[in-house]
């Protein structure tokens, strides 16, 4: 893992990628910090890092994108899964090691804290947590640029499919809002999310039967639930979304607030995209 | 050493490996002889664990590949048909991070680096970037990889594609002197190098074995009998009919005129019994002048053609 990790931190900085997921980060935190601290003679630094997470969306997936799909297209795959080295290893290696660049990026940006306490009153706990919660945010956000990276084998196609979904998780807490709210149309939605899920497993593992049977007994779990207590598929849509939005449960630490199942939240989010990762490394093996 | 059994390969509704089985000693070469799509490379990257198997198992030195993958992974060595590098690095860094997750031991990878680097002959462009190196620099880049970390096996698949006839030769012999301490699987289709290099040839088709043997043998059993090709200055008919005289020919042939006045003839003979001094004899008292002689030992390449075209008249 540890070798991974060095190689793939160092390619940051070999390529131009690492440069300009720095500079550009650098640029637009400066820039905010400026506007915000600066020009308005603010310490409230905690907005700054509230402001810009808006730069995920574009930052991330110039950090992922060739995470995982350039060894395929290297065949370099060949070396890394014949050697002795566990894919969990592999995973982690390379995750950390974006999530390292991450890291030393918004270490940088500690400056702007270490000014504003040298003319001002700074809240250094309301600091600490905001970069704690902006830190282990930007690593789900990895972790998912990580996983969609281990679905292609095209950078481009990396970078854009990542981009989308930011895009989608950055809309969900509006999008939300708009969808119908009624048990039945939470009932439905919850019957097509089994057939699609069941759907995509019968695509990656070619068994008929493994995802008809979940499918029916879903489905029909939902219909027969559905007649016993509606109330269940209240507001299912919008608590669905829900757990999508990473985004919203930073708005605690905006509010200088060290929100302990935000962080638990985050973790689990990056950990899950990480285990499927591996899986979908596994599986390629295996088809 | 290594041992296959029944391994199978299925992509979908197509069968790229089929119920394979065969075992390499320690320390023999195998050579694997196939045409493009013959299933070569799918087999080797089940032997290393790159893809799994839909049916049958790999076992090395009695571990399956299932069950203790990473200790059976860190027995072999593997040169991919494209050798896998990163561009961006150079040769020795490349080199020491393979070194690295093939966990070489820190104080004895520098030393083993530069054995290794010695005896592929890439010492000279260690301090370049790999993607600025020639295709054959490329090679033995890859070569150097698969022998990182001392495996025991190395699995080796079409080592020398792409180098020039010097080279090919260097490796050719680099293989031999490896083969001395390392059991070595190699895939070829130059098939002159599997005949130099290897003790026994597995031929594939259609991801089946169609021939195991040595080269030798393989050569042997496919001639059936003793057949000799004669060029005789001289008429057809006059030609055919003084060979016809000599004791102990089963069946002769002409391949008409290939050169001005002479005539081409393939001569069968029943027995192990040398006819080629009673041919002389017979032939010089006529006075038909033999302009050449020599046996129809089928080179590998017509033994690899005849195996694979037999294949395609049976099916």
């Amino acid at each position: 893992m540890l070798a991974v990790f060095k190689r793939e931190f160092k390619s940051y900085f070999i390529s131009p990628i690492g440069y300009i997921f720095m500079g550009f980060f650098l640029l637009l935190s400066g820039v905010f910090f400026a506007l915000i601290n600066l020009m308005s003679a603010s310490a409230h630094y905690i907005s700054v890092l509230t402001n810009i997470t808006f730069i995920f969306m574009f930052v991330v997936p110039i950090l992922t994108m060739r995470l995982m799909s350039e060894d395929k297209r290297l065949k370099t795959d060949q070396l890394l899964l014949t050697s002795p080295l566990s894919i969990t290893g592999l995973v982690l290696g390379k995750y950390l090691a974006a999530v390292g660049v991450f890291l030393l990026t918004i270490l940088i940006t500690c400056i702007y804290p270490v000014i504003i306490n040298h003319f001002g009153i700074l809240a250094v706990w309301e600091v600490v947590g905001g970069y704690i919660g902006f830190f282990l945010l930007g690593s789900a956000f990895i972790a998912l640029g990580l996983f969609i990276s281990s679905t292609t084998e095209n950078q481009v196609a990396a970078a854009i499919i990542t981009f989308s979904a930011l895009l989608f998780i950055w809309l969900i807490d509006w999008v939300q809002e708009i969808l119908p709210k009624d048990a039945l149309s939470g009932a439905v939605f919850a019957g097509l999310l089994i057939i699609a899920i069941m759907y995509l497993v019968y695509r990656n593992t070619r068994d008929l039967w493994v995802s008809i049977i979940p499918a029916v007994l879903g489905v029909g779990g939902v219909v027969t639930t559905y007649f016993l207590n509606k109330t269940v598929f209240d507001g299912f849509i919008t608590r669905f979304f829900d757990w999508f939005s990473l985004l919203k449960r930073f708005n605690s630490f905006a509010m200088g607030i060290f929100d302990l199942s935000a962080v638990v939240y985050y973790l689990s989010f990056s950990a899950v995209f990480i285990f499927l990762t591996i899986q979908i490394i596994e599986k390629r093996r295996w088809s | 050493m290594i041992q296959i059994k029944n391994l199978t390969k299925r992509f979908g509704q197509h069968t790229a490996v089929d119920h394979l089985n065969f075992t390499v000693g320690k320390g023999e070469i195998l050579g694997f002889l196939g045409p493009n799509g013959a299933g070569k490379s799918t087999t080797m990257n089940m032997i290393t664990g790159y893809i799994s198997a839909t049916e049958g198992s790999v076992i090395i030195d009695g571990m399956d590949i299932v069950d203790h993958p990473l200790e059976v992974k860190s027995k072999i060595g593997y040169l991919p048909e494209f050798p896998p590098l990163y561009p961006e690095m150079t040769v020795t860094e490349y080199l020491e991070f393979v070194s690295d997750i093939k966990k070489v031991d820190a104080a004895a990878k520098k030393e083993s680096m530069e054995k290794i680097m010695d005896l592929v002959k890439i010492g000279d462009v260690q301090g370049r970037l790999i993607k600025n190196l020639s295709k054959g620099y490329k090679q033995r880049v890859g070569l150097a990889q698969a022998l990182i970390g001392r495996p025991e096996i190395l699995i080796l698949d079409e080592p020398t594609v792409g180098l020039d006839p010097k080279q090919i030769i260097e490796i050719r012999n680099l293989i031999k002197e490896l083969g001395k301490e390392h059991t070595i699987i190699l895939s070829s289709h130059i098939l002159p190098e599997v005949s130099a290099v290897c003790e026994q040839v597995i031929i594939i088709n259609k991801g089946k074995i169609v021939a195991s043997d040595t080269p030798e043998n393989l050569s042997k059993r496919l001639v059936g009998g003793n057949q000799l090709i004669l060029r005789v200055a001289g008429a057809e008919k006059e030609v055919m009919n003084t060979v016809k005289t000599v004791a102990g020919i089963s069946y002769i042939e002409s391949k008409g005129e290939r050169e001005p006045d002479s005539v081409d003839i393939v001569v069968e003979s029943e027995t192990e019994e040398d006819i080629r001094k009673p041919l002389f004899f017979a032939l010089s008292q006529a006075k038909l002048p033999i302009l050449m002689m020599k046996s129809m030992d089928l080179t590998l390449e017509e033994i690899f053609l005849q195996i694979i075209t037999e294949e395609e008249v049976v099916s």
